[in-house]
C-alpha cells in the first residue's frame, strides 16, 4: 500500500513527527532498524533480569504541547523529579546538594563559600530569565536568516512575551551569555570549586570540549530550557524507565492508526528528479510514499540514504563539515547492593544524579586528554541508580547503575574501540567511583560498556554523538544541520528531516519532531 | 590656572594620537597627556640597550587604515612600512614550510608538501578575503545599541540586517560559522598539512587565552586577516625604526594640526561636576580643562581608576568589572651578535626577511595552551618572531642584530605570581625553544629583554598585560564591547569618551577606534 508519509526511526521524535502527522489525517508508516521503538530514550534488559535505560536515564524538558496534545500524562507514562536533583561527593567528605528548594540549595553551598550561598537565589533568576528566551526559540522554525521576510519576522514573535516580561536589557544579556565559556559564566557569580564544577558539567554534555570552550555557556543554557523552579540540573525519571516514555508515545501513534514496524533497515531513500518518493530496506522491500521524514542523523539521512550522487557539491561539503565527535561511553553495572558513598548520609543523595565533578578544573583536565585522542585517565562521570526509585528494573534487592563517562573519544590515535581499550575505561571509572564509594568493586555482577563506537553501531549516531551533531554555536539555531537548510527541509523535495541534527537539538524533548510536523503540515497546506 | 581645550586625550597611545590629530584636523584645541617619557603606548620604539632599538611591544604593522594614513598625511610625516617577505616554519624534522608574498612561491613550496593543499590555498584566501569584505563595513560601523528602540538605533540595525543580506546565504553563513568555530575546525575542512594549518591558526590565537581548537579563534584568525584585504598575502609590515614611528608620525601629524602633547604628564583622574566631564587632574596635582575628555586607556583603568565609581551607575561597573582582559602573552626582545643559524635553512636567506613561526602542529599549541589554562607559563611556547635589524639596519649596530619574539603563553594569573625568577625561567623557555629550531641563538644573545604580562601592565598601562585592552571574545565585539549600550565611544558621564582598543572594532594597531571616536564626537558638536 501507499502512505502518506514514511517516517525512518522510530527514536522518539520521529514518533512525535507521527502522531501529528497521524492526527492530521495522514497514512503514516514509521521504519525502526533495532528489534524496538524508541532510538535512544529507550529501556533494556542489556544484563539478565537487569532493565537499563542505555542511553540516556533522564528527562529535563518537553515540549510544552507535547504532554497535553498527545495525551501521554496518564497511567502510561509517569516522571518522577528526584530532590536532590544532583549530589556531588567531594574527596575530602564533603558533598555539595543542588535541591529544587533554592534555600536549601543555598545552605548546601555555605559550607563552601558565603558569597556564593548569596549569590544563589540571583544566579537561578538570571538563568530563568534567559531561557525564558530560549523556550520560544525552542519551539520555532528557525528563520532562513539573512533573508528575512515580514513573514519570518511574524514566526518569530513567540519571543515578544519573555521580552515584555524582562525587556530588551535581558535578552542583549542572552546575546552576551550564549558565547561564554563556562569560567566567564561563573567568575561573575560563584567562587567555590565544587559548585562551578558541578554546573559546568552540564555544559559539556555530549561534547568533545571542555568547559573553558567558547559557548559552553550556550549548552549550559540548552540544557536549563524550561526549568523555572530554580532546580538546577533537574533530573525526571521515567517510571519503568526511559523506553516507557516512547512506548507510551508509540501506543498514542498506534491508536491514531500509525503503522510501525520494527527489525525493518532502511538502506536507501529513493529519489527520482530531486523528488523523494520511497525507502529501499535491507530486505530488498520497497514502500512508496509522498513524503520521507527522516529520524536519523543529517550525515546518516543525506550522505547514506540518499547519497552524494543525488546531491549538489556545494550542499555535500556542508554536510561533510558537520560536526560530530561523539565523546561519551555508556557504562551499566549490575549491582548485588546499594554502593556505600563515604559522604552520603541519606538513601535520598542516591536516588538522583551523583555527579563526579569536584571542580571546574577537573573536568577541563579530563577533557585535555580527548583532545590528544586518548581517554580521561580521571573522567568525568555522570552516575545514576534507577532502581532504587524504580525497584522493578532490577532483582529484588538488587540494582542498576549507569554511568556517563566523558571523555572516550570516538576517534583514538592509538589503537581503536574493541574489548581492551573498553575494558581499559571500565577500569578508570570504577576506580574513580571507589574514590568515593569504597569497596564498590566488590558489589558488581555483571557490567556493559558501551564505546562511541558501539552506540554508533547500535544506535545509528554517526561519530557516537548522541545529540545527532555538535551542540556548538556554529551548529544551533538557523545553522542546524547546516545553514540555508535549517527548515527542516532539505534539498530533495518531500524529504524533511525531524531528528535532534536539527533545531533545538539533541536531549529527549521532542521539539525537533514537533517543529519539523509543523513545517510538513504547512507544506501540504500549500 | 592653564588654558581650556576642546579636548583632552588622555593616553598617548597610537589610538589616543590619532583621535588627537583628527580633532585638531576639524579645528579643535586638544592636549594628550601621556604618563610615560615616550609616545605611543604599546606601540612604541625604545634603545632598550645602547645601540640595539626595539619595538618593545607591537612589533609588525598590517591593520593600520588607509585613509588614517591619507588623512593625517603620515607617509609625509615618517610612515614607512617595509614589508615583511615570509612566514618561515621550521619543524622538528629539520623540513621547513615557507610562505612567501610572491604567490607562485608559495604555489610551489605547498606543493612539495601536498598538492592538494597548494590548489585549496587560493581558495581559501578567497573566501578569507570575501569574508574580510563582508566583516569590513561592520567593523566601520558604528555599533548601534539593541537595547533601545530610538529611531536612529533602529535605522542602524536596519542598515546591518540590509548589509547582511546583501552578502546572500552563502557568504553569510560562512561568516557565521566562522565566528564561532575554532580556527582548526575551520583548516581542517581546507587543508591536509598540519603545519600549514597549525602556521595559519596561529593568528587565531595571538593575544588571545585560547587554543586552535578552542571555539572562536576563528574569528580572532579573521581579525588578523583584515590585514590583507587590499594585498594578496597576509600584507604585514615592519616599519622603519620600529612600531614607534608609526606613533610618532601620527603625533607629528597631530603636532602640524596644532595639537599640543605632553609627556610625562600621568593623569591620576577624571573631573566631574554634575555628571559631566569638565577635565583632568594629574598625579602632580597639575589640573587640565576642557569640553571633552576621551580615554585612550583600556576600559579598566578608563572606568575603574580614573572616576569615581559614584559617577557611574551601578549595573555599568558590573559590565565593566566583567570585562575579560586576561593577558596570555609575553615579550622576549634579544639583542644578538649575529644571525640565527636555523638547521632547517642553514646560513643567511630570504627566511629571515619575514616571520618566523614556531608553530609546528596543533598539538604543539595546544599543549602550549595547557600550561597557560593551569596557571604555568608555556614550557614550550608558540614564538612568532621577526629580525627587524636584517630589513632595518639602523636597529642594531653594525653586524648586529635585534630580534623580537612576541611568545604565548604567558598567563598573567600565573601560579605563585610573576617574579625575577620566573621571568627569567619564562625567557629560558623562550630561548630553549628557539633553541631547538636554531641552535646557535644561545651562544649569540648579548643581552634579553623579558616582558611578562606583568610587566606590560606596569610599563605600558594593559591592564593584565591584555595586548588588545580587553579579550576579542564574542561577547566583547561590536555592541558589546566594551559595554552592552555603551559600544558607540560615548560613556554614561557627559563629555568622557572613549577611543582605545577597547572598544569597538578592537585591537592592533589600526586607528579605527581613535578614528571612529573623534568622528562621533565631531558629530555631537556640529
Amino acid at each position: 500500500m501507499r502512505y502518506d508519509s514514511i517516517i525512518i526511526g522510530a527514536g522518539h521524535n520521529g514518533l512525535v513527527a507521527a502522531v501529528r502527522l497521524a492526527k492530521a489525517g495522514q497514512r503514516v508508516l514509521v521504519l525502526e532498524k533495532r528489534h524496538s521503538v524508541g532510538g535512544i530514550a529507550i529501556t533494556e534488559e542489556l544484563i539478565p533480569r537487569f532493565h537499563f535505560n542505555t542511553c540516556v536515564d533522564y528527562i529535563r524538558w518537553l515540549h510544552p504541547r507535547l504532554l497535553k496534545e498527545l495525551k501521554l500524562e496518564d497511567d502510561r507514562f509517569k516522571v518522577q523529579w528526584t530532590d536532590p536533583s544532583v549530589v556531588t561527593p567531594l574527596p575530602d567528605g564533603n558533598c555539595l546538594r543542588l535541591s529544587a528548594d533554592a534555600s536549601t540549595t543555598a545552605e548546601s553551598i555555605r559550607q563552601f563559600s558565603k558569597a556564593d550561598a548569596e549569590n544563589w537565589s540571583g544566579f537561578i533568576d538570571r538563568i530563568a530569565q534567559l531561557v525564558a528566551f530560549l523556550e520560544p526559540l525552542y519551539s520555532m522554525t528557525p528563520p532562513p536568516v539573512p533573508d528575512l521576510g515580514l513573514e519570518h519576522l511574524i514566526s518569530m514573535r513567540g519571543l515578544l512575551k519573555p521580552l515584555r516580561k524582562y525587556g530588551r536589557k535581558t535578552l542583549v544579556e542572552l546575546l552576551r551569555v550564549l558565547p561564554m565559556t563556562m569560567p566567564e559564566l561563573l567568575d561573575e557569580w560563584f567562587e567555590s570549586e565544587p559548585l562551578r564544577g558541578t554546573l559546568a558539567a552540564s555544559a559539556i554534555h555530549g561534547l568533545c570540549q571542555g568547559p573553558m570552550a567558547v559557548g559552553t555557556a550556550y549548552l549550559f543554557l540548552h540544557n536549563h530550557v524550561g526549568c523555572r523552579n530554580g532546580a538546577l540540573r533537574p533530573a525526571g525519571f521515567v517510571q519503568g524507565g526511559m523506553g516507557n516514555f516512547s512506548n507510551a508515545l508509540a501506543a498514542a501513534a498506534e491508536h491514531l492508526g500509525v503503522d510501525i514496524r520494527t527489525n525493518a533497515i532502511v538502506r536507501k531513500i529513493l529519489t527520482d528528479e530531486n523528488q523523494a518518493g520511497g525507502v529501499l530496506l535491507g530486505s530488498g522491500e520497497e514502500f512508496k510514499a509522498h513524503r520521507i521524514i527522516s529520524n536519523a542523523g543529517p550525515s546518516v539521512t543525506l550522505l547514506d540514504l540518499v547519497g552524494r550522487e543525488n546531491l549538489e557539491p556545494r550542499f555535500t561539503r556542508q554536510v561533510k563539515a558537520i560536526k560530530y565527535r561523539g565523546a561519551m561511553a555508556r557504562i551499566h553495572l549490575a549491582l548485588n547492593d546499594l554502593p556505600r558513598f563515604r559522604v552520603f548520609t541519606d538513601e535520598a543523595d542516591l536516588r538522583g544524579v551523583i555527579s563526579i565533578s569536584p571542580k571546574l578544573e577537573y573536568l577541563e583536565q579530563a577533557y585535555d586528554a580527548a583532545k590528544y585522542g586518548r581517554c580521561s585517565y580521571h573522567p568525568y562521570l555522570e552516575i545514576v541508580i534507577p532502581s532504587l526509585t524504580d525497584s522493578t528494573l532490577a532483582p529484588d534487592g538488587k540494582h542498576t547503575m549507569s554511568i556517563t563517562l566523558q571523555y572516550a573519544p570516538y576517534q583514538l590515535r592509538q589503537g581503536e574501540w574493541n574489548k581492551g581499550t573498553k575494558e581499559a575505561l571500565l577500569q578508570s571509572a570504577l576506580s574513580t567511583v571507589s574514590e568515593y564509594a569504597p569497596g564498590f568493586g566488590d558489589l558488581i555482577e555483571d557490567t556493559v560498556v558501551l564505546s562511541p563506537l558501539d552506540l554508533e553501531e547500535q544506535f545509528g549516531l554517526t561519530e557516537g554523538n548522541i545529540n545527532h551533531g555538535e551542540m556548538m554555536l556554529d551548529q544551533f539555531f538557523f545553522m542546524r544541520p547546516v545553514a540555508g537548510w535549517a527548515q527542516y527541509r532539505t534539498p530533495i523535495e518531500n524529504l524533511y528531516l525531524c531528528g535532534s541534527g536539527t533545531h533545538p537539538g539533541g536531549g529527549i524533548t521532542g521539539a525537533p519532531g514537533w517543529n519539523a510536523s509543523r513545517e510538513i503540515l504547512r507544506d501540504l497546506k500549500n | 590656572m592653564s588654558r581650556r581645550y576642546d579636548a583632552i586625550v588622555v593616553g598617548g597611545g597610537h589610538n589616543g594620537l590619532v583621535a588627537a590629530a583628527y580633532l585638531a584636523r576639524a579645528g579643535k584645541t586638544v592636549l594628550v597627556l601621556e604618563r610615560r617619557d615616550v609616545l605611543g603606548g604599546a606601540a612604541v620604539s625604545e634603545e632598550v640597550f645602547p645601540g640595539f632599538t626595539f619595538s618593545v611591544c607591537s612589533y609588525v604593522v598590517s591593520l593600520l587604515k588607509s585613509d588614517i594614513i591619507r588623512d593625517l598625511q603620515l607617509s609625509r610625516h615618517g610612515l614607512e612600512l617595509l614589508p615583511l617577505e615570509s612566514t618561515f616554519t621550521p619543524l622538528p624534522n629539520d623540513d621547513y614550510l615557507i610562505r612567501w608574498a610572491d604567490h607562485d612561491k608559495t604555489r610551489q613550496e605547498l606543493y612539495r608538501h601536498s598538492p592538494r593543499d597548494a590548489e585549496q590555498y587560493d581558495r581559501f584566501g578567497q573566501l578569507m578575503n570575501q569574508i574580510g569584505m563582508a566583516v569590513k563595513p561592520i567593523l566601520e560601523m558604528v555599533p548601534p545599541d539593541p537595547s533601545r528602540l530610538s529611531f536612529a538605533a533602529l535605522r542602524e540595525l536596519v542598515k546591518l540586517g540590509r548589509h547582511f543580506k546583501s552578502l546572500g546565504q552563502e557568504k553569510f553563513a560562512a561568516l557565521a560559522k566562522l565566528m564561532t568555530m575554532s580556527a582548526a575546525d575551520l583548516l581542517d575542512e581546507w587543508f591536509e598539512f598540519e603545519p600549514l594549518k597549525a602556521t595559519i591558526s596561529a593568528s587565531g590565537i595571538i593575544g588571545t587565552f585560547m587554543g586552535p581548537r578552542s571555539p572562536g579563534s576563528a574569528y580572532v584568525m579573521l581579525h588578523h586577516y583584515m590585514g590583507d584585504i587590499d594585498g594578496v598575502f597576509r600584507a604585514w609590515g615592519f616599519q622603519r625604526g620600529g612600531t614607534g614611528e608609526v606613533s610618532m608620525s601620527i603625533a607629528r601629524s597631530a603636532l602640524e594640526l596644532g595639537a599640543d602633547i605632553k609627556t610625562e604628564a600621568p593623569v591620576s583622574k577624571l573631573m566631574v561636576q554634575n555628571g559631566k566631564a569638565i577635565g583632568v587632574a594629574l598625579e602632580n596635582g597639575d589640573e587640565f580643562y576642557s569640553k571633552v575628555v576621551i580615554s585612550g586607556l583600556d576600559p579598566k583603568l578608563t572606568f575603574l581608576k580614573l572616576v569615581d565609581e559614584k559617577e557611574l551607575p551601578q549595573d555599568f561597573v558590573t559590565s565593566i568589572r566583567n570585562f575579560r582582559i586576561r593577558g596570555s602573552s609575553g615579550k622576549v626582545n634579544l639583542a644578538l651578535d649575529a644571525l640565527p643559524n636555523f638547521t632547517a635553512i642553514p646560513g643567511y636567506g630570504p627566511h629571515l626577511r619575514g616571520a618566523i613561526s614556531i608553530s609546528p602542529s596543533y598539538d604543539y599549541l595546544e599543549t602550549a595552551y595547557d600550561d597557560a589554562k593551569y596557571g604555568n607559563f608555556s614550557r614550550q611556547p608558540f614564538i612568532d618572531m621577526i629580525l627587524p635589524s636584517v630589513l632595518d639596519p639602523a636597529m642594531a649596530p653594525p653586524g648586529k642584530h635585534v630580534m623580537s619574539c612576541f611568545v604565548q603563553y604567558a598567563p598573567y594569573d600565573l601560579n605563585g605570581g610573576w617574579n625575577d625568577a620566573q621571568r627569567e625561567a619564562f625567557g629560558d623557555a623562550v630561548v630553549d625553544a628557539i633553541a631547538q629550531f636554531a641552535p646557535n641563538i644561545k651562544d649569540i644573545i648579548l643581552h634579553r629583554q623579558v616582558l611578562t604580562p606583568w610587566d606590560l601592565e606596569n610599563t605600558f598601562g594593559l591592564t593584565e598585560g591584555n595586548i588588545f585592552h580587553g579579550e576579542l571574545s564574542l561577547q566583547q565585539l561590536f555592541f558589546l564591547r566594551p559595554a552592552a549600550s555603551w559600544a558607540d565611544y560615548r560613556t554614561p558621564i557627559r563629555g568622557y569618551y572613549q577611543c582605545g582598543s577597547g572598544t569597538h572594532p578592537g585591537g592592533g594597531i589600526s586607528g579605527a577606534t581613535g578614528q571612529m571616536a573623534a568622528t562621533e564626537i565631531l558629530k555631537e558638536w556640529r
